[in-house]
Formats: structure tokens, C-alpha cells, sequence
């Protein structure tokens, strides 16, 4: 069953998608999940389907058919007269390509169904974050942790890693490319929640990190990733359930701006790996980013500009009380920015100290941001 | 390997001649070899070949990774854990901060220094320079410095007495401990030995800054000894004359990351130092470290130096594993210390023992 709705949002996830679920049968039975490639971009290649010959392919090129959209938009009798082929191998090649490259179509309940059975809510390890997030964070879907230095965005992802690893032992993906993922810190947290020595251990080997300092490693830890799941390699990777990426406007700012061309189209590409992980693979996936000074109005803003807000569906933003340094607290807010189930707006605050992230209570909801 | 086109660090102009091609994946790109895609996107055999070696290497692994570095890139949390256990801290003589600190200066982090003028910032990165020469018997690291400075303030007498300072210190444990390997260690702990490994460069704008970052990698190679990287004064070459503030953001990421990966890979701290600037809002004013909001995120850990009438505070504003304090400090003759408790009773002071001496090491000699 494919998801002919979301295609339209999503031009095109991964490549190969397709052909791949019927080499390896990826996923769980049950869970047919087909991503159609856009069919514009596949070139004509030998092999693609049973007619289509090295021979045909040289000829249908040589009169400019190059790819699958040009073959199946083409007027086939026309074709077959140009290059001296065969109508009915056209046709028959015609019909092969069609149902190997387009979505079929699927009803709103069997959708509703799957993804009733597929996706799962997990507790982030704090009460009042998980009243915020409508009880936690849901799988399948990319949510961002936004706020200036020291509000505690790592903080909070060291906390989502204990929990999940801890109380759910689920293993977790932390991918750090900040510096900021200090081990102790989790094992700080862990000893927080539970006594116990072997729990703790083995939590701690339920996170795996890796360390990506630039965009490309990033896109290539994100593809071996797929690659382990898809093949479902069950030895080092357990049962993956969450993906941390701390923090995603580190390695996409220095691409941004300038006459730097490309920065844009990393950036998207990034989003659509993460979108694909969280989508074909039922995980949460979480992301840190920066906020900038808007320099007309002076207040606060997410970085990454406005084609990064739409890639993740639920936003929180953080924020410290105090502006001043005498006065050192762990207390935190954590504002909605954005969210397909919740009202915006809503306020909780946060203590990101030293036992875990902990809160004490839920503050009234405010208007606006 | 399905590796997308787009994701692999290909030549703009390539990727998109390889777009309109019709290339997807990275394994269509190898199938085709380079004569069949010179032919295809009208390009030289030789700019074919190397594009594809560039595949290869990112389909196929970690060769890039080979040069030097010591901390793998992947592991599980416990690792980590037992890594930062067996890791050491660069102390910095005064206790009171290293305990704030978590045990001292970090090794493999980036902690940024902020502070208004003359509170000691360079203070404490010349004090750095020296205690990570520490021997590893004494509680050091037994490292070298690179000391990158932008402003100028380095003072050599300066350093002179601070490692003067230090070298009594430990000939001091020493005699008190008397062990085998502490003799051994203060052989070559000598002045001459401490000033022979603090690496000086100077940069006069951000182009030589940006140019010194980026080939420190190489230089770190060769000296595998350097535990700690010194610059004083990241702010300084980018706020004057810097007109294009976008590119100066950009500027000041990219030289983030390129710290990060010096840090992490070679296992070195690396300590910067920042300005202050005034911030006006709608009421009043604050002072806030310089080079912009994102700038913040750069660093790991981040102290905030200031002043409270006469008294020098520290503020740890910023960590990943401690808690927000503030602490005072002093700088005497020595370098950088604690500040003695007003009201206590000298328990055993022999004269000729510094006052401000540490009171980690509480083996005072009996007079």
C-alpha cells in the first residue's frame, strides 16, 4: 500500500526504494510501505524490466527517449516506426514499467490502520516534556529542540537517551556534531533512576554515538544506518526506536548563505534522509537547532530559516529564566513553537539538574509565544 | 551501495550535470565507470575518474580516517564513559574553578573563555599553557601547547614566573611525597623544558588565523604530544573591519566544527578566549559575549569571567555535565590561585610555603 497523499509533500524519497523491497523484502510483513521513484528522473537502462534490451535502449535514445516518463509519455506507434522496433514489445515494455514505477492508490482507514500499528509514543524521561509533546514523542516523525547556548538542548537529549534506553531498552542512535555528548553525564542520569549496576551498564551500551563534524558525514551515517535496518542486522543495533541528531545547525551553517549554491540542497536532502528514516523505519527522530537574533526586531528566531521549518513537525523552543549571572539556576521553559496535535503556546517549565531532567510543575498555559 | 547522488561531496556543477542525467544512486554512478559517464555528461576521463574515486571512498569507508586518529568515531556509551574516566584534566591552580569544572580544563571539548578586559582571561590561558605540561605523577597530562595569539598579550617574563611558580610547586610535593617517579618527572621538568614546548604562532588578521586553524591538523600530526590548544583572542581579527556579518558567521562556524575535529581527533582541549559586548534591549543593557548568538554554540563549556567590585568571579554559563556556578578567584605573582578564606586559623604554614597554595594538596611540611 503506498501513501499517494505524501507524496506530494515528499518529492521522491530514497532511490531504489522500490526495487529494493523486492531483493530483500524490507520491513516487517504487513507493513507494505512502497515509495514510488518520481518517475521523471529514472533513466532507460538494460535490464530495468524483461523487454528492454541494450540494443533498444540505444535506439530509443538515439531518437531522444532517456528516461521512463519520456518512454510512457511518448506515442508508441510513433516510436516503433522511428526505430524499427516492434509495437507489441513496446507495449508490453510500456505496461512492465508502469506498474514498477507508479503509486497505487490507498484509502484513508487501511492508512489510519497502519499507522495506528506501526507508530509508538515514547516518554522522554520528563512528566511535564511529555504533556508538552501530547505524552511524548511519537515515532515517524521529526521533532526539534530549538534554544539559545546553555538552555539545555543536550540536556534534554541525554535525558530522552536514559529514558529510552533505560526504561524502555530500546537502543538509541546519538549523533554528535557539537562535542557536547559527555558520557559521564548519562551515566549521571542513569544512576538517577535506577540502582541497579547491570541496569545501568547495559543501558549505557544500548547508546550507540557517533561523532559527525560536517554535513557529508552526517548523510553517510544516516545511509549506513538504513543500510544496517533495511538488511535487519540484529548484532550490534538492537531494536532501534530514537535517532538524536545534536545539532543539525552545526553542520549546515557554514554551508549556508555566500554564493554557496548547494547549501539549500544539502540541507533538504538531509531533511528527506531524516523524514525517510522516521517514516520507513518507525523511529523518533530528534533534532537540536540553534536560534538567531533577528536583526530587525531584535527577538529570537530558529536558525536554518524558513525551508528547515517545515521539515520537523513539532517544535519546542527552550529558554532560560535568568539573563543575569549571579543568579544560576537549572530551571528551564519549554514552549510549543509547533505542533500537529497541540495548541501552540503552551509553557512548561523544566529542571535540567543534577539528578535527571526532572520537573517540578506544569505552569498555565500563555498565549502565543 | 544506494547512496544518493546529492549526499556524496561532488563538485556542484557535477552533481548537477549528474541530476540531469538521470544518475540516482551511487551504485549506477559505479556501474557506469568512468568512460561511459565521461561520455554521458561530457566530461574528461581524468575529472570522471577522480569523481568516482570520491564515490568509492565514501561508499566503501573509512580511508580518510586514517590520519592520526586516535579516538574511533563510533562507539557505545559505555566506551565513551569508561574513555572520559581514564582521560585526565588540565587543572588550573585554583580549586575552586577545577571543581566547578568538573576536575579542570576538558580534553577533547572546546571551552570558551569570555570576559571584560584585564579579568584575567590571558592569565589563565598562559597558566593553561604551562599545567598541561604537568607530569602525569603530579596529576597533569604531561602535554604540550600551542599558544595561537591574535591580540599580542602574550608575555613571555609572564610565563616565566608562572612556570617558575609551578616547577617550586612540585619540587615542593616532591620532597613531601618522596617518590621514585616524581624525582624522575622533575628531571625534565625544568623551566628551559616548559618554555621549549609551548608552540607560539602569531596571527595578525583572520585570514592568517583561518589559514593557521587549518593547517594545525598537519602540525598536530607531527608534535603527537600536544594536549592543549591555545586562542587567545578568537574575537579580535573578526570584529574590526569585518563588513559582511554573514560571512562572518559563517566564517566562525566552519572554524567551530574545523575545532571540534582538532579537538576530538587528537585528543587536545582546545581553550578560547572572547570579548564582551554591550547588548541593548528594550529596557537596559547587558553584557554579553561577543561574535553573535550562533557563536555561542560553538563552544562546549563556557566561562564567563567578571568583576564584582574589586573581586574576579567566574561564571560557568555553559556545560555539558556541570552544574551553573560562580566562584572567586585571585591572580597573584605566582599565576592564577584561589582565594584564601578570610577568617581561618593558619593550621601549619612553614614561612618559606607560598600562602596560596592550593589546598588540594594539603601535605603541608610540619615545621
Amino acid at each position: 500500500m503506498g501513501e499517494p497523499g505524501r507524496e506530494k509533500e515528499r518529492p521522491g524519497p530514497s532511490a531504489g526504494a522500490g526495487s529494493r523491497k523486492e531483493r530483500a523484502g524490507c520491513g516487517e510483513p504487513g507493513r507494505s510501505l512502497l515509495f514510488p521513484l518520481p518517475v521523471a528522473m529514472v533513466v532507460l537502462r538494460a535490464g530495468l524490466c524483461p523487454g528492454l534490451s541494450e540494443d533498444m535502449i540505444q535506439l530509443l535514445s538515439a531518437n531522444g527517449i532517456r528516461t521512463v516518463v519520456d518512454f510512457v509519455s511518448s506515442d508508441l506507434e510513433d516510436v516503433a516506426q522511428k526505430c524499427s522496433l516492434s509495437y507489441k514489445a513496446l507495449v508490453a515494455v510500456r505496461r512492465v514499467l508502469l506498474a514498477q514505477f507508479s503509486a497505487f492508490p490507498a484509502n484513508g482507514a487501511d492508512l489510519y490502520e497502519e499507522l495506528k500499528s506501526s507508530t509508538a509514543i515514547l516518554p522522554t524521561g520528563s512528566p511535564s516534556l511529555d504533556q508538552l509533546l501530547d505524552s511524548g514523542l511519537y515515532t515517524g516523525e521529526v521533532t526539534e529542540l530549538m534554544g539559545a547556548p546553555g538552555t539545555g538542548k543536550t540536556q534534554v537529549c541525554l535525558g530522552i537517551a536514559a529514558s529510552v534506553s533505560l526504561g524502555l531498552k530500546q537502543h538509541v542512535l546519538f549523533l554528535d556534531s557539537t562535542g557536547g555528548f559527555t558520557a559521564s553525564r548519562l551515566y549521571q542520569m542513569l544512576r538517577a533512576q535506577t540502582e541497579d549496576e547491570e541496569e545501568q551498564l547495559e543501558a549505557l551500551q544500548r547508546v550507540r554515538v557517533e561523532r559527525v563534524f560536517n554535513i557529508y558525514e552526517v548523510l553517510r551515517a544516516l545511509q549506513e544506518l538504513r543500510d544496517r535496518l533495511s538488511q535487519q542486522v540484529v548484532s550490534s543495533m538492537g531494536p532501534l526506536k530514537v535517532v538524536v541528531l545534536d545539532s543539525v545547525s552545526a553542520v549546515i551553517y557554514p554551508l549556508l548563505g555566500g554564493r554557496q549554491s548547494e547549501g539549500l540542497a544539502l540541507m533538504m536532502q538531509l531533511s528527506r534522509e531524516l523524514k525517510t528514516l522516521a517514516r520507513e523505519f518507525s523511529l523518533a527522530v530528534v533534532v537540536t537547532n540553534q536560534v538567531t537574533r533577528d536583526s530587525s526586531t531584535g527577538t529570537l528566531k530558529p536558525a536554518l530559516g524558513r525551508s528547515w521549518s517545515f521539515v520537523p513537525s513539532t517544535r519546542v523552543l527552550l529558554e532560560s529564566k535568568e539573563a543575569t549571572w549571579g543568579k544560576c539556576s537549572t530551571q528551564r521553559a519549554a514552549s510549543l513553537a509547533k505542533s500537529p496535535r497541540q495548541p501552540t503556546g503552551i509553557q512548561v517549565e523544566l529542571d535540567i539538574g543534577n539528578g535527571d531532567v526532572l520537573d517540578p510543575s506544569l505552569v498555565t498555559p500563555t498565549q502565543g509565544l | 551501495m544506494q547512496r544518493e547522488v546529492g549526499t556524496l561531496p561532488l563538485a556542484p556543477v557535477l552533481r548537477a550535470r549528474l541530476a540531469a542525467a538521470g544518475f540516482q544512486t551511487a551504485q549506477e554512478l559505479l556501474d557506469t565507470g568512468p568512460c561511459g559517464l565521461s561520455k554521458e555528461i561530457g566530461i574528461s576521463r581524468e575529472e570522471a575518474l577522480e569523481a568516482l574515486q570520491v564515490v568509492r571512498q565514501e561508499c566503501h569507508g573509512h580511508a580518510r580516517t586514517a590520519e592520526g586518529s586516535s579516538s574511533t568515531r563510533k562507539c557505545t556509551a559505555l566506551e565513551l564513559l569508561e574513555e572520559e574516566q581514564s582521560q585526565g584534566f588540565i587543572i588550573t591552580f585554583c580549586s575552586a574553578l577545577d571543581n566547578i569544572l568538573g576536575g579542570g580544563v576538558q580534553l577533547t571539548k572546546i571551552t570558551e573563555i569570555c570576559g571584560a578586559p584585564g579579568v584575567g582571561k590571558t592569565q589563565l590561558c598562559m597558566q593553561l599553557a604551562v599545567d598541561v605540561q604537568i607530569p602525569e605523577c603530579f596529576g597533569g597530562v604531561a602535554g604540550e601547547a600551542v599558544f595561537i595569539d591574535t591580540e599580542g598579550s602574550f608575555m613571555v617574563d609572564r610565563v616565566v614566573d608562572i612556570a617558575a611558580a609551578c616547577v617550586q610547586h612540585c619540587h615542593l610535593i616532591a620532597e613531601a611525597q618522596q617518590e621514585e617517579d616524581h624525582q624522575k618527572a622533575l628531571e625534565t621538568f625544568s623551566l628551559e623544558n616548559i618554555l621549549s614546548h609551548i608552540y607560539y604562532f602569531r596571527c595578525r588578521d583572520y585570514t592568517e588565523l583561518l589559514a593557521q586553524v587549518y593547517l594545525l591538523p598537519e602540525f598536530l600530526s607531527e608534535h603527537s604530544k600536544v594536549r592543549l590548544v591555545v586562542i587567545d583572542g578568537i574575537a579580535f581579527p573578526f570584529r574590526h573591519d569585518f563588513e559582511d556579518l554573514s560571512l562572518r558567521t559563517r566564517l566562525l562556524n566552519g572554524l567551530a566544527q574545523q575545532l571540534i575535529i582538532i579537538a576530538n581527533d587528537h585528543r587536545a582541549a582546545v581553550v578560547l578566549t572572547n570579548q564582551m559586548t554591550t547588548r541593548i534591549g528594550q529596557s537596559q543593557s547587558t553584557l554579553v559575549p561577543a561574535l553573535g548568538e550562533s557563536w555561542g554554540h560553538a563552544a562546549t563549556i563556557r566561562l564567563i569571567f567578571h568583576w564584582d567590585n574589586s573581586q574576579r568571579l567566574a561564571t560557568l554559563y555553559k556545560s555539558p555535565s556541570q552544574k551553573e556556578s560562580t566562584i572567586a578567584y585571585h591572580i597573584t605573582s605566582h599565576g592564577f590561585r584561589d582565594v584564601q578564606p578570610p577568617a581561618v586559623t593558619p593550621s601549619t604554614e612553614g614561612t618559606e610555603l607560598n600562602p596560596r597554595k592550593r589546598p588540594r594538596t594539603e601535605e603541608e611540611k610540619q615545621q
